[in-house]
């Protein structure tokens, strides 16, 4: 490493020409050496590449991941339309399922890439591990439990058109497990995948704080999901950016009104495109800004809200029943009228 | 510092006494020859990196020319999924509140003259399918798609959901376009059923024709004479907003986006000489004044593929994405079909490939750094060059986008 303990190159009757080579070497060597530099910072995104399309961190530890067949991959024949029905519901769900959505999402919304993204609760990941003990009801739950769930809160059957899920066995429910269990092809079942489910946050030391997510969701989220969080809508009136709360967003009873559930989605998924652009303490805070806002109610209070926060929430990082800035939370938002933009 | 180390500590055999008398032949420190050896390096390295994407890209267009006969060939299945599929759906079932179903409408089934004016023309008013009412805008293929291609999809669309086995040939078509040349789109379904085919029956009207002149002559003014360094727009522009090469379309453009714009060239944040000039001669009300009038322009597409980018890897990235390189869809953020989410997202329909590549290509190297929580620098940073040609020369394939003025919007 130091020049000392290399024995000298240069042959002592001859100084010139040791000096040239000498300096020829070191010239060279160190020549390499920044070269080397230079291309390692270059590799470690230190310095920004003008020609694109490099694999990020990101990039590989999604690569590192279970990959689900592409929709190329789709088989001819019933199975094949079967899987595509599946995956027309996952993304457009509001026309393909109208009768069991009260409000302007996807599935794919909240699971990206059509059920595909690691670390967005994946269905790959999903479907092997089905059926499973689920602390929400107590109870072993089915994968059709499960998506029954996910109408009644994430997408607020309550205030679809038939004002509840799809009844057991329904054709809905079977394209939707199809869909699944395609995407899980070569998934090895019963084992916890990695990516699966949404990523964990460790609670910080400063707690989250909805003031500070204010400033989080201005400079990182309002651009694409409005200031007011109603999303965005295109010029014939389709959803472009979802509703973050409002009566067009999930419900009171959804996982994603869990501030610890909203902060690993956010960690993991947003702003779109930027993995892990916020630190944990801005995804928390951030998450507790999006569910301090109203949203329509859980369909299972039948009494007050703060008895339905005791029976359903217990122990629960959330909102729901909690009184913020001398206002009771959870006491849901009106039916829209039109289901149309706002 | 390494020689002065060396002086200290060298043993007594060391260089140091045959090194030092001939310091003073050295005029050249050291680090001049590293840094000219590494700069000797990079330079190499880079010419044989560029010399050999020269060579990708040449065999990429070789083969996309010969593609190209085929691709015009494209079943009418296809062209539905290219350009119907992002706005009706695959399975053309629609999107609830603002795109009607195709499956089961009586447009579909009617007489064959409908679905090529519909195509032809494109529709605005309310209308009416299965019993729900709609009012929005249906783009016209007029400009992007060929009379034999406007056959193939139409042939597609009335057999798979129509439950019509008739073919509708290309010279159909060709009659079809000329019986209203010139006019803008159908105002309605009631216009359609009066004028196109009654059977189509009780349908809603359109309100009052919404006049669209646009009446502000200062505005116009700037548009064709220009003033003093705000040379006229429609110099390099086009009449009509059209663009062309690397100048960019920008009839229908939302206003928002067109203001912001104009202000990032004068603050810097984008950057072009050009429009540097021009911006900068412009008072704000100018500014938002022409704004307002190019975002309500409507104006026939003059894109076209002309990158040699492969077409369906393009049509790949703007519909899905490619999130192995964490690269989300870009009508994700462009809205369905590229027609933009005003004000922040600008329609990417029928804008010129050069341009569009340009742009890509400007974000990655600093010449636009004018995006909002740096969501274009990083999607133009996941994108290969290939894959900025492949997905520009997409979006010159779609139609323009219907611009519709503030008040409707
Ligand atoms: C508002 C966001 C949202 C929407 C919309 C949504 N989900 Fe979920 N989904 C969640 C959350 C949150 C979880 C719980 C993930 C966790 O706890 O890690 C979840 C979990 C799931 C799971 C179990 C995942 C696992 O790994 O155990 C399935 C299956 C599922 N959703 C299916 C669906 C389907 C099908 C739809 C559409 C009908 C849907 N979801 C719509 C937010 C959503
Ligand atoms: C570039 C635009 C963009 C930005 C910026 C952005 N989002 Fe999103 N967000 C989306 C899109 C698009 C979806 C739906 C994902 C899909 O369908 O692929 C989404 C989905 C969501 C969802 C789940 C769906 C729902 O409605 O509940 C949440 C929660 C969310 N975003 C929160 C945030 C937060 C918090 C931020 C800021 C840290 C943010 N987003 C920034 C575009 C964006
Ligand atoms: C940008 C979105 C968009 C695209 C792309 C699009 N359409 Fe439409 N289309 C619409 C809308 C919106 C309407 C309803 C217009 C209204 O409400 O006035 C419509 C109406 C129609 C209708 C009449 C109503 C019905 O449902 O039968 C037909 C037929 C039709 N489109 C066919 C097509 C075909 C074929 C293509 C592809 C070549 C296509 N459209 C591409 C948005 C689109
Ligand atoms: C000398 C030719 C020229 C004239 C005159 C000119 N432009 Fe431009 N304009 C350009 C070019 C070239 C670009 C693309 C610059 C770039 O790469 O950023 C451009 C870009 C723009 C953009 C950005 C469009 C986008 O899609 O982001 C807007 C807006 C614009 N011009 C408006 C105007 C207006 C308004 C006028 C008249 C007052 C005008 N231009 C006059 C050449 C011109
Ligand atoms: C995460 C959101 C997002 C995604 C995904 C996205 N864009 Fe953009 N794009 C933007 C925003 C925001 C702007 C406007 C930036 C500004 O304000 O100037 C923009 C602007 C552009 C422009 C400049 C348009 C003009 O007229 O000058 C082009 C070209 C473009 N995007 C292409 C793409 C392509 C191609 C893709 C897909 C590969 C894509 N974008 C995906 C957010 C996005």
């Amino acid at each position: 490493m130091d020049d000392d303990a290399k024995p000298s190159p240069t042959p002592r009757d001859n100084p010139g020409k040791g000096l040239f080579a000498r300096d020829l070497i070191y010239a060279v060597g160190g020549g390499f050496a920044l070269f080397a530099i230079a291309a390692f910072a270059f590799d470690a995104g230190w310095l920004r590449d003008r020609k694109a399309g490099e694999a990020d961190g990101d990039q590989d530890v999604q690569a590192a991941m279970f990959q689900p067949p592409p929709d190329s991959a789709i088989p001819d024949g019933p199975e094949g339309d079967a899987i595509r029905r599946g995956q027309a519901i996952f993304m457009n769900t509001s026309a393909n399922a109208s009768d069991f959505v009260g409000n302007n999402l996807s599935c794919s919304n909240c699971h990206l890439d059509g059920g595909r993204r690691a670390n967005s609760a994946p269905m790959w990941a999903a479907w092997t591990v089905y059926p499973k003990y689920r602390s929400k009801n107590k109870q072993i739950n089915t994968m059709e439990d499960r998506v029954k769930g996910c109408f009644t809160y994430s997408m607020n059957a309550q205030h679809s058109p038939t004002g509840g899920p799809p009844p057991p066995g329904h054709d809905v429910y079977k394209d939707l497990q199809i869909y699944m269990h395609w995407l899980a092809t070569g998934a090895p079942t019963g084992e916890d995948m990695e990516g699966a489910g949404y990523p964990e946050l460790e609670m910080t030391s400063a707690g989250y704080d909805p003031a500070r997510g204010a400033q989080v969701y201005a400079a990182n989220c309002a651009a694409c999901h409005g200031g007011d969080g109603q999303g965005q809508y295109d010029i014939n009136g389709r959803p472009v950016f979802p509703a973050l709360w409002g009566p067009r967003s999930y419900n009171w009873g959804a996982g994603m009104a869990r501030v610890n559930t909203a902060a690993g989605f956010i960690k993991a998924n947003m702003p779109l495109g930027q993995s892990n652009r916020l630190s944990d303490q801005q995804a928390w805070d951030v998450a507790a800004y999006i569910n301090s806002h109203e949203r329509p109610r859980d369909p299972r209070q039948t009494g007050t809200v703060q008895e339905a926060a005791q029976k359903n929430h217990g122990g629960e990082e959330t909102y729901y029943g909690r009184t913020y800035q001398g206002r009771l939370i959870g006491v849901g938002t009106p039916e829209p009228t039109s289901r149309a933009r706002p | 510092m390494i020689r002065r180390k060396r002086t200290q500590a060298a043993p007594p055999d060391g260089p140091e006494e045959t090194f030092e008398p001939y310091e003073e032949f050295r005029r050249i420190p050291l680090p001049v020859y590293w840094i000219a050896i590494a700069l000797a390096i990079w330079g190499a390295v880079t010419l044989w990196d560029n010399a050999q994407a020269v060579g990708v890209g040449r065999q990429e267009r070789a083969e996309q020319i010969e593609e190209t006969p085929a691709a015009a060939l494209n079943s009418g299945a296809q062209i539905f999924e290219a350009r119907c599929s992002t706005c009706h759906q695959p399975n053309a079932v629609g999107v609830r509140s603002a795109i009607p179903p195709l499956a089961g409408s009586r447009f579909v089934a009617a007489d064959p003259a409908v679905v090529v004016q519909i195509l032809l023309h494109g529709i605005d008013g309310p209308i009416d399918v299965g019993g729900r009412t709609f009012d929005a805008h249906m783009p016209s293929f007029a400009s992007v798609l060929s009379d034999a291609e406007l056959a193939r999809v139409a042939t597609h669309v009335r057999q798979t959901w129509g439950g019509d086995r008739q073919e509708i040939t290309a010279a159909f078509v060709r009659v079809q376009r000329a019986r209203f040349a010139g006019r803008g789109a159908w105002r309605g379904g009631e216009e359609l059923a009066r004028v196109v085919d009654p059977a189509l029956g009780p349908q809603p009207s359109a309100g009052p024709a919404v006049i669209s002149a646009f009446a502000d002559p200062a505005v116009l003014r700037l548009v064709n004479q220009g003033r003093g360094e705000a040379w006229a727009c429609s110099s390099c522009h086009g009449a009509a907003g059209q663009g062309g090469a690397n100048i960019p379309r920008l009839a229908g453009l939302p206003e928002g986006y067109i203001v912001k714009q104009l202000q990032d060239y004068v603050t810097g944040r984008r950057r072009n000489e050009s429009m540097q000039t021009v911006a900068g001669a412009l008072t704000d009300a100018e500014r938002r004044g022409l704004a307002r009038y190019y975002s309500g322009l409507r104006a026939p597409s003059t894109a076209k593929p002309e990158l040699g980018g492969d077409v369906s890897r393009g049509e790949q990235l703007a519909l899905y994405g490619d999130w192995s390189r964490n690269l989300p869809a870009c009508f994700s953020c462009h809205g369905p079909s590229g027609f933009g989410v005003a004000p922040g997202f600008p329609s990417l329909a029928a804008q010129h490939p050069a341009y569009t590549a340009s742009q890509l290509a400007a974000w990655v190297g600093g010449g636009r750094n004018n995006s909002d929580v740096q969501l274009m620098n990083e999607v133009a940073r996941n994108l290969s060059d290939a894959d900025r040609r492949a997905v520009a020369d997409y979006l010159a394939t779609l139609p323009p986008v219907p611009a519709v003025t503030q008040e409707r919007r």
